[in-house]
């Protein structure tokens, strides 16, 4: 007689492992499976080359709700997480726009191109401060449905609107602009120069199939607004042995309130008896029982393949056949054998502490997104980049380098040829953009790691390597996240949640899915209402 | 016509003679009141007027189709009375795929489901089913075209009283659709119809609808909405609001206009308001050109917010804040109007005893990526190269507007930016590349055309006081509706100065051929009245 378990877990990411941690500080019998040997999902640090660490998928952190890093003490668990405090836009004519922490320095800095922006933006920095944090409310709580009439939903929504209605007015409006506007449009109501422009609306993109001048990519702005470190909004930084440290932490914290975490475990299917979830069972054929399953990966695991569909009532069926992935973006990982030298910034400095942003202008952006609409990846796209062996020493080898670069934009689908074709030249276009900022990166490049769409399908399971298991776009967002009758974690079949991006509120490396979802089943089916 | 005002003193002076200022003259004339209206122009209808620009023709200069005409208006107007006849076409749109192959929409649903069938048997299953969704959906935006927008945050529970009939109605939807009509609003306009068809030309002909007179291409999310906003008022199984009237757009005109004047209104043409008089931060009356000055208890402007507030207030009479409101409102020009006159029926790509097909709009756009690259265009600040063409031959409704068999072709051109130098090299341009884009459809064109009308943006700018020649007074983006239109915190028609109204396509519900915001707008200034 197999061990019963209280919760089983499906899927080692943070949101997996964050819930597992609440369940069995619960005092839950908790088991997280994860199919890899390396826990972390898509916050995973790996050795890829020898010496060299790479923070493989996710690499900066910023969303890790504050709640979460208190409720599971996770600094006790090795979370140390080092600030990462300046933006560097380099231009093709070899000028750059640099903000750093010296707020002086940064206006200087905005002012040589638009003294009007250099105003403007600490109205712009002070507004965006009070949204999001008259926002993060929304973010803590389990959306109510607007279409049903059950006391708890109406009272959920009167609290809501009471909420809305008592922002201030210009909040108010602004929130309503953010929602709906393209990122474009709305920076330009403060700002006018292009660096400064395209490389604050490049953050309204990511992770999205849109461009900066598409409505709705304003929200994705106020989406990476939310992050806080230290009470701090907006700021980003990495952890301390890179994006898998703080799976780690996690993990760590789980084990210490007695969750058993189980590597190179697949599920292939779970259980089901009379329409409830009993337990899973693995592709080695072995069997865990469970009162409740709990799946963090995205809706088309976790209610395609993993459980039988017809379960699930034909609506649902139909609304989750209509769930947007799209991914659109890739990742190049490169290990350098000394500091890059930027041809706008030579010499070592604080600029290559912090993120660099390949993003010249809003129509160097667009240009970019074109590609993508007709199924290319861009030949010029956006790059986040960041060099964490500045910061953590520990990344790579002495005076060598780790540098990583998320690339937009990658559409997952192709228009000629497929992804296995199309990888080397993917990962020439983004040496190439590279180069022509940082001369001396062919030299010093000692290998790279091209990561499609399809290889982080592959690798993380992420259908269509969408970053946030889903658009983070209105029409999937709150209640409808992932499908009207889907947003409260609950699955048609009883005893099976889901604690995945795709669920509310969406995602970033936040862990805040993981945390609601716990706390909604440790109500649900366990009768407790955590304090927290 | 009369040329000069009568008095000094009325209830009510309305500035501009286009359709919504004639319908709110018309409300308030009916109940009694002393009106008068101010055209600068010498003719009537602003953009929905005709002009004789080709001898012996009326040539609608900016309107086609009545279709979102408000019944309201019909019916408390008496407007069939006065001689308004509808015409309903067989055809609502046809397209020419890119083999130059028709498809056709027609008003009938089963036709149309049959011409489907010639493409995709899927489609033409399921069309009848979108039909359905379209029709529930439209009709709840139908509800809301005379609902005056609550002024949130600041609501008061008055406010809500009006929301009552279109939240009833939405109910009435069933929780599934109701689910589906919040996901489909901020949805792209080319990702709600791929959701149902297959067919290129199916998802051309019904989609381009909804980028007319938007800079925005169908993958732009919120361009769902437009698709049902178009549709409001059409019958059951069909997919497009469109109905002409006998005699043009202008006949329409001269019926609110008679219905204005037999109750009294004054209407005078070629005497324009060049201020608006304050007095203690109330609009107390205009002055005219020739300096003149009237007086009136309310004032109604029907021309944009920008113009109404900047031009005629004057910015120093207002806050900051709202100055900078107008300053934000996207108005982008994106449409062109060429009229042709043609010395007999173009020979289109259909048998001779398929006319039928040109009774509707005849669309020249085969797919919708052929749609979003002329927004590509459009975007980065040239006039589409392939241009989306929508085209009515109004000659085939009614004969008697064109002499001796001539047929006329009034064209919307989209994409064409406002912004560009709209000398005679670049009219020529655009002229040559419409011409050109027809000429492959219909190859005889050139040497049937006998006159030929141009207006790009800018003089519809300058004709009809359409600021940046938005046609929509305001783009119809989600961002700028309801509460947000035309500026936050002035959504009554009510604008920051005592007495003064908004009664354009600039306030809510927004623009086309609808008279609802002059409609609304009447109904504000009697609801005043009737208070004092």
């Amino acid at each position: 007689m197999p061990v019963k378990y209280d919760v089983i877990v499906i899927g080692g990411g943070h949101n997996g492992l964050t819930a597992a941690a609440y369940l069995a500080r619960a005092g839950l019998k908790t088991l997280v499976l994860e199919r890899r040997h390396v826990l972390g999902g898509a916050s995973v640090t790996e050795e890829i080359f020898p010496g060299f660490k790479f923070s493989v998928f996710s690499y900066v952190v910023s969303l890790l709700r504050p709640e979460i890093i208190r409720d599971l003490n996770l600094p006790l668990h090795g979370l140390t997480i080092l600030p990462l405090e300046s933006t560097l836009t380099p231009l093709p004519n070899g000028d750059y726009l640099y903000r750093g922490a010296d707020h002086y320095e940064s206006y200087r800095n905005i002012a040589r191109f638009s003294p009007r922006d250099a105003d403007a933006y600490e109205d712009y920095g002070r507004m965006m401060y009070f949204m999001a944090k008259a926002v993060k409310y929304i973010l803590g709580i389990i959306p109510p449905d607007p279409a049903s009439l059950h006391p708890a939903d109406l009272n959920g929504l009167l609290n809501l609107a009471r909420r809305f209605l008592g922002l201030e007015r210009e909040q108010f409006y602004t929130l309503m602009r953010l929602m709906t506007m393209s990122s474009a449009d709305f920076l330009q109501r403060w700002f006018e120069s292009e660096p400064l422009l395209g490389t604050l609306s490049a953050s309204g993109v990511i992770g999205t199939f849109l461009g900066p001048r598409s409505p709705g990519s304003a929200y994705v702005l106020l989406h990476h607004y939310m992050g806080e470190i230290d009470g701090v909004f907006r700021s980003w930084g990495f952890a301390k042995g890179g994006t898998g440290g703080i799976a780690s932490a996690i993990a760590s914290a789980a084990r210490s309130f007695g969750a058993e975490i189980r590597l190179n475990s697949s599920v292939s299917r779970v259980l089901t008896r009379n329409g409830s979830a009993t337990g899973v069972v693995l592709e080695s054929g072995e069997e865990f029982s469970a009162k409740v399953v709990v799946s963090s990966l995205d809706p088309q695991q976790t209610f395609m393949k993993l459980i039988d569909p017809t379960l699930l009532p034909e609506e649902i069926v139909e609304a989750l056949r209509l769930y947007v992935y799209r991914g659109s973006s890739g990742k190049v990982n490169l290990a350098l054998d000394a500091a890059p030298k930027f041809a706008c910034w030579p010499g070592q400095g604080p600029h290559l502490r912090g993120a660099i942003s390949i993003s010249p202008g809003v129509d160097y952006i667009e240009h970019a997104y074109d590609e993508a609409k007709y199924g290319r990846f861009s030949s010029r796209p956006y790059i986040d980049i960041v060099i964490p062996s500045m910061i953590d020493p520990d990344m790579a080898p002495p005076g060598k380098h780790v540098m990583s670069c998320f690339v937009q934009y990658a559409p997952y689908e192709l228009a000629d040829g497929d992804w296995d074709q199309q990888r080397e030249a993917f990962g020439d276009a983004v040496i190439n953009t590279l180069s022509e900022y940082i001369p001396n990166l062919k030299d010093i490049l000692l290998y790279r790691q091209v990561l499609t769409p399809l290889d982080i399908e592959r690798i993380t399971g992420l259908t269509q390597g969408n970053i946030f298991q889903g658009e983070l776009s209105l029409s999937q967002l709150f209640f409808l996240r992932p499908a009207p009758g889907l947003a409260k974690y609950r699955t048609p079949v009883r005893g099976y949640y889901q604690c995945g991006s795709a669920a509310y509120p969406g995602g970033g490396l936040s862990g805040a899915t993981g945390r609601l979802a716990a706390l909604q089943i440790l109500r649900n089916e366990f009768g407790r209402r955590d304090k927290t | 016509m009369n040329h000069s005002p009568n008095s000094k003193r009325y209830d009510a002076i309305v500035i501009g003679a286009g359709h919504n200022g004639l319908a709110a003259a018309a409300i308030l004339a009916k109940s009694g009141l002393r009106v008068l209206v101010l055209e600068r122009r010498g003719s009537l209808g602003g953009a929905a007027g005709a002009e004789e620009i080709f001898p012996d023709c009326q040539v609608s200069m900016g309107a086609q189709d009545a279709g979102l005409f408000l019944p309201q208006l019909v019916t408390e107007l008496g407007l069939e009375r006065l001689g308004l006849r509808w015409v309903e076409t067989p055809a609502l749109t046809t397209v020419f795929t890119s083999q130059g192959k028709p498809l056709t929409l027609w008003r009938d649903v089963h036709r149309t489901a049959q011409e489907i069938a010639q493409f995709s048997a899927r489609d033409a299953d399921r069309y009848p089913r979108f039909a359905d969704q379209i029709f529930q959906s439209s009709a709840v935006l139908a509800d809301l075209m005379t609902v005056t927008p609550p002024a949130l945050p600041e609501l008061r529970l008055g406010d809500l009283a009006v929301w009552l009939r279109p939240a009833l109605h939405a109910r009435r939807l069933g929780k599934k659709a109701f689910m589906a009509l919040l996901r489909i609003l901020p949805m792209s306009v080319a990702d709600y119809l791929d959701e149902w068809f297959e067919t290129p030309a199916l998802k051309a002909a019904l989609g381009s609808t909804s980028v007319i007179g938007q800079m925005q291409g169908p993958r732009a999310p919120g361009t769902a909405f437009l698709l049902l906003y178009h549709a409001i008022h059409a019958a059951h199984g069909e997919t497009r609001s469109s109905r002409f009237v006998q005699g043009g757009p202008q006949a329409l005109i001269q019926a609110l206009t008679q219905s204005a004047r037999e109750h009294g209104a004054e209407i005078c043409a070629g005497l324009g308001v060049v201020k608006i008089l304050i007095e203690d931060g109330r609009a107390i009356g205009v002055e005219l050109e020739n300096g003149e000055r009237l007086f009136a208890r309310a004032t109604l402007s029907s021309l944009d917010p920008r113009r109404t507030l900047f031009d005629l207030v004057g910015a120093h009479n207002l806050e900051l804040h709202v100055v900078r409101e107008v300053k934000n409102i996207r108005l982008r020009g994106s449409l062109a109007r060429l009229n042709l006159l043609l010395s007999n029926l173009p020979q289109f790509n259909i048998q001779a005893s398929e006319f039928e097909r040109l009774s509707g709009h005849v669309v020249i756009c085969p797919d919708l990526d052929y749609l979003e690259r002329a927004y590509d265009d459009a975007k980065y600040g040239r006039f589409s190269h392939k241009p989306f063409l929508d085209i009515v031959i109004p000659t085939l409704c009614d004969p008697s507007l064109a002499p001796d068999g001539n047929h006329l072709m009034n064209i919307n051109v989209q994409f064409t930016p406002r912004w560009l130098e709209w000398d005679d090299l670049q009219r020529r341009a655009l002229l040559d590349v419409v011409l050109n884009t027809l000429s492959t459809h219909v190859p005889e064109l050139r040497q049937q055309i006998l006159d030929i009308q141009l207006l790009t943006p800018l003089d519809l700018e300058r004709e009809f006081s359409l600021s940046e020649g938005d046609i929509y007074q305001g783009q119809m983006g989600l961002d700028q509706l309801l509460f947000m239109r035309p500026i936050p915190g002035f959504p009554r028609y009510k604008m920051p100065l005592g007495d003064l109204y908004l009664c354009g396509a600039g306030a809510h519900p927004g623009g086309g051929l609808t008279g609802a915001p002059g409609y609304n707008a009447a109904r504000q200034v009697l609801r005043k009245f009737s208070a004092q």
